[in-house]
């Protein structure tokens, strides 16, 4: 028997503390969901490199601190303009070839590209684990019974102004409109005028983007290493179909809910568990709602 | 014509050769032994390490006159995985001649080298390998130095009964104890080890059980929450990498307040990240490992002491560093074989089993501080082959237990506030 229910329902203070682990874990996901969820959304290119530049996001803020002590929040608006160049030369070397092929060509291309990078990173700095630490990754902040981490709190932050703010975007510029545009139908966008490859070619650097400053967000947390992303983007995935292809907002709440499926599941049942709740979750969503939870029906084939 | 001229001269100089080798083989007197390790692929590099360690024993126990009266000899073989392992333990029997094989270093090596030489009725030294499975499928012919996986778990408990309690002025039976793990089967091993002697030879209380896997656990905040409440003395937990430090973490910002954690293995907290990580911050968790910074010598019987001095000063001459767990693995169990093969005088199976079942020696006897004393399934006791707690103190881990060993002393116990290990 599971000790969790020998001590029988959970006090006030135990379950406010498994509410804000919750959201901040749920923060941590969202931060990855969003930039592979609007790749996904727009580009229908099931991006399996994803977690390799989360990777890379960490790398950056663990070399900018490493050999300058450069905080990573100082690190974070040249990380975002670092990786959009990275998304612009990746799409251009890697993915402008395989745009128009099959959904095959694609995830051998773009798993070649994980395996690629994840040992580049292997060979230029080993398979050492690395560590962040600036002053606020051991600050505790206490709110009655509960405690947070104050980087966390900030990742989580962020998180929700990323989500907001891409999700005006995509509402309210001419820009996002576009790029909704060809997502619903890209033959009919091209006749309507839209350089088409210029808004796929935008839609995956700025998913790089919003995934290297991810990155950035998460080194004061966890360990930097060659296989980081691995850790997470198993995890972004089930979000993403959670929420819907390329629905900002549906990441956020997806991540919310897997991360509180895990939060409560490793409570209850115990963490061996937690895999298989969430994937009984995905697979549940799959069957029953093949748009996602939030997503409007039909849109798996849109990816609106 | 020329043809034929060229397969004489191959012919005779064949014969030369043999000749020549049946003569130096003679005069020389050598004992030849086969040495199987990972010399290349991914474990070539304790591989390596491992084989120094034999390597520079040798040479030592030629100083002392050899095996038997003759000059020891190795015929090495590179085993990358488990196919390479039992093909060479093949070849070393077959072309080589050797009665004994050594080795593997590692636990994906060891079962399959030791079943090629089992097939042949070759005797099988592994001085290495924790496989627990590799002693449990009766062969005669094989015997181990180390302990297994779970001879760690029973370390650890020994550890929380016997250097612990009292200090927490607890009898063993009144500590609360939680084990969390990864779920590995390393992690599994120790762990149920842990468990099983934890209630069976001291009556612990169980608090806790709970497993995890290592590579997406993210957050460790709702077990932590659920183990306050269980509020346990001791973690007993085994990690593997990043997860040491993620839980140490948060169990801080949690103000988790548990007497003393215990890891064991050279990963998670045995890991010189963990140092790194935290620094000052993660003063406090105890690691059963090699001995480290503050290992005494003079702790050692005599003439092991003379043997580890000689031993260190020519692994340093070698490598230029102090000798690593490999070096410290491969050099005792290459030197017991020499005590074995001394008493028994011969390689026969039977004799030579004998003499190691009638081998007792005393802890502290040979150089990192092992006994002998075989049991029936050809395993070293876990009483004899003494292992070490170290601890984690400002950033290095400082061997602390047994105290006989050890300039170094435990610190923080019980652990008490989380600001307060400076």
């Amino acid at each position: 028997m599971d000790p969790a229910r020998r001590l029988g329902f959970p006090q006030i203070d135990v379950l406010a503390q498994l509410g804000v682990s919750t959201i901040l874990l749920g923060g941590i996901y969202a931060l990855i969901a969003v930039g592979l969820t609007l790749i996904f959304g727009i580009m229908r290119v099931v991006n399996f490199a994803h977690g390799e530049f989360l990777m890379l996001g960490m790398y950056l803020a663990f070399w900018a601190w490493h050999l300058w002590r450069i905080d990573p929040y100082v690190v974070l608006p040249l990380g975002a303009a670092i990786f959009f160049v990275v998304g612009l030369v990746v799409y251009l070397l890697v993915m402008k070839g395989v745009i128009h092929a099959s959904h095959n060509v694609q995830i051998f291309t773009t798993v070649g590209l994980s395996t690629l990078l994840e040992n580049v990173a292997l060979v230029a700095w080993t398979g050492d684990f690395r560590f962040v630490r600036p002053w606020h990754s051991s600050v505790v902040l206490r709110l009655g019974a509960t405690a947070f981490n104050l980087s966390q709190v900030v990742a989580f932050a962020i998180a929700v102004a990323l989500t907001i703010g891409l999700f005006a975007f995509m509402r309210w510029t001419h820009t996002g409109r576009v790029m909704r545009a060809t997502a619903q139908d890209r033959d009919a966008a091209t006749l309507m005028g839209i350089d088409t490859d210029r808004i796929y070619r935008i839609t995956f650097a700025m998913g790089i983007a919003a995934v290297g400053v991810a990155g950035v967000l998460v080194s004061p947390l966890y360990s930097v290493y060659p296989q980081a992303g691995l850790q997470f983007v198993l995890l972004a995935y089930v979000v993403v179909v959670l929420g819907g292809l390329g629905d900002m907002v549906g990441a956020l709440l997806g991540s919310l809910i897997v991360a509180g499926v895990e939060v409560v599941g490793s409570y209850f049942f115990g963490s061996a568990w937690k895999e298989v709740l969430y994937f009984l979750l995905f697979i549940g969503v799959l069957v029953f709602r093949p748009a996602g939870l939030f997503g409007q029906r039909g849109a798996e084939n849109l990816g609106v | 014509m020329s043809r034929r001229l060229l397969a004489v001269v191959v012919v005779v100089s064949l014969f030369a050769f043999a000749a020549l080798a049946a003569v130096t083989h003679g005069q020389s007197g050598e004992y030849k032994i086969g040495v199987l390790e990972p010399l290349t692929g991914p474990l070539a590099f304790e591989g390596k390490r491992h084989l120094e360690g034999y390597e520079v024993m040798r040479d030592l126990i030629n100083e002392r006159g050899g095996v038997m009266g003759k000059k020891l000899a190795f015929a090495v073989g590179d085993a990358t995985d488990p196919t390479a392992a039992a093909s060479e333990a093949n070849r070393l029997i077959t072309r080589e001649g050797v009665k004994i094989i050594t080795g593997t270093y590692s636990s994906t090596l060891c079962g399959a080298a030791s079943e090629a030489a089992s097939r042949q009725s070759v005797i099988y030294w592994e001085t290495s390998c924790v496989d627990p499975r590799f002693a449990q499928r009766g062969l005669k012919n094989v015997f181990r130095t180390e302990i297994d996986g779970t001879g760690f778990g029973w370390y650890n408990i020994e550890f929380i009964a016997k250097h612990l309690s009292h200090r927490f002025n607890m009898k063993p039976n009144q500590l609360k104890i939680a084990f969390l793990s990864e779920d590995s089967s390393y992690g599994q091993g120790v762990t149920e080890a842990a468990r099983k002697r934890a209630k069976g030879d001291f009556g612990m209380q169980e608090v806790a059980a709970e497993y995890y896997a290592f590579a997406s656990t993210n957050d460790f905040t709702p077990i932590i929450v659920k183990l306050k409440q269980l509020n346990p003395d001791i973690v007993h937990h085994i990690a593997r990498g990043n997860d040491a430090v993620l839980f140490w973490r948060q169990s801080r910002e949690q103000n988790f307040g548990f007497k003393a954690l215990v890891h064991a293995g050279a990963t998670g907290y045995g890991s010189p990240d963990f140092g790194k990580a935290l620094a000052a911050d993660g003063n406090g968790p105890f690691v059963l490992a090699e001995p480290g910074p503050g290992f005494k010598v003079e702790g050692l019987k005599p003439e092991a002491q003379k043997l580890e001095k000689d031993f260190t000063e020519a692994i340093k001459k070698r490598t230029g560093a102090e000798p690593y767990a490999s070096h410290r693995l491969a050099g005792p169990g290459l030197w017991l074989l020499k005590l074995v093969l001394d008493s028994a005088k011969t390689d026969e199976l039977d004799k030579f089993r004998g003499a190691v079942m009638s081998l007792d020696i005393p802890v502290g006897s040979l150089i990192n501080g092992w006994g002998v004393k075989f049991a029936e399934n050809g395993q070293n006791a876990n009483e004899r082959v003494q292992h070490y707690m170290l601890q984690w103190q400002n950033g290095q881990m400082v061997t602390v237990w047994p105290e006989e060993f050890t300039t170094g002393r435990a610190k923080w116990i019980p652990l008490g506030a989380w600001d307060s290990r400076k």
